[in-house]
């Protein structure tokens, strides 16, 4: 049996509070502590957010899918959608320099997690996140 | 999420309640915009006490709400962040574009 924690949904932006429950309790029983597990869920989040937006337009009935798992130094999730891909170029987030409304989430993801990969694949798109043990998040005060 | 606003001198105070993410961020965006632009208050006054969780969208929504104030010749004021907001703010880069107070009282008498 595959050793994850599958959660299947619909991209309505009424569940984000249930995954986030869930991602945060999961960070947590594979040891991150309370201030990782914040940061963890708030990537996982921003993550989804981008999925509801970008890949389904903004339609709330389409099917998503996150996978939890414990790898060696970490965790690993990933999420699957079957919306619009995107382009690793037009993934670029903004200059934070530029203070506007917008474009923030892809920053907060890069900044969280470890390694971040995203894959437009034939039928869906996969983003898989990892997040290092003992990789602190810099909030570059 | 629960936001309502209410008067206090020359200031006016959104007090909101609860997350906002995607899911309840339009409201709160509606509720500053409406404040701002329609209302033309002076000093607007963010109370994030009750809010444990904040999202990129909801940073936006105080962004455009900042922004809206300059165009406006108004204040804007945030007060009462949790460490979670906090840190939102500052892993986005914008908590230094703030009027950032700790408490109802430090930023109601903010010169």
């Amino acid at each position: 049996m595959d050793n994850a924690v599958k959660l299947n949904f619909p991209s309505d932006p009424r569940y984000l509070g249930v995954v986030r429950g869930a991602v945060e309790r999961f960070a947590a029983l594979v040891g991150f502590d309370e201030e990782d597990c914040r940061w963890i869920t708030l990537a996982v989040h921003e993550a989804l957010t981008n999925v509801i937006r970008h890949a389904y337009h903004n339609q709330y009935d389409r099917p998503v899918e996150v996978r939890l798992r414990e790898r060696d130094e970490g965790m690993e999730v990933v999420m699957v959608d079957h919306g619009t891909g995107v382009k690793q170029e037009q993934m670029c987030g903004r200059p934070l320099d530029d203070v506007r409304p917008g474009g923030l989430g892809l920053h907060m993801i890069r900044e969280i997690m470890s390694e971040t990969d995203y894959l437009p694949l034939e039928g869906r798109n996969e983003l898989h996140l990892f997040k290092k043990r003992g990789s602190k998040t810099s909030v570059g005060e | 999420m629960q936001i309502a606003t209410r008067q206090q001198g020359n200031s006016t105070l959104v007090d909101v309640q609860g997350d906002i993410d995607l899911y309840n961020s339009p409201e709160v965006r509606k509720i500053i915009l409406e404040e701002l632009k329609e209302k033309k208050v002076s000093r607007l006054i963010v109370n994030l006490t009750g809010v444990r969780y904040i999202d990129s969208s909801g940073v936006a929504s105080l962004v455009e709400g900042l922004k809206v104030s300059r165009n406006m010749s108004s204040r804007f004021m945030l007060y009462g962040l949790s460490p979670a907001a906090r840190e939102v703010l500052e892993l986005s880069r914008l908590i230094r574009v703030f009027e950032v107070y700790g408490t109802e009282q430090e930023a109601l008498q903010a010169k």
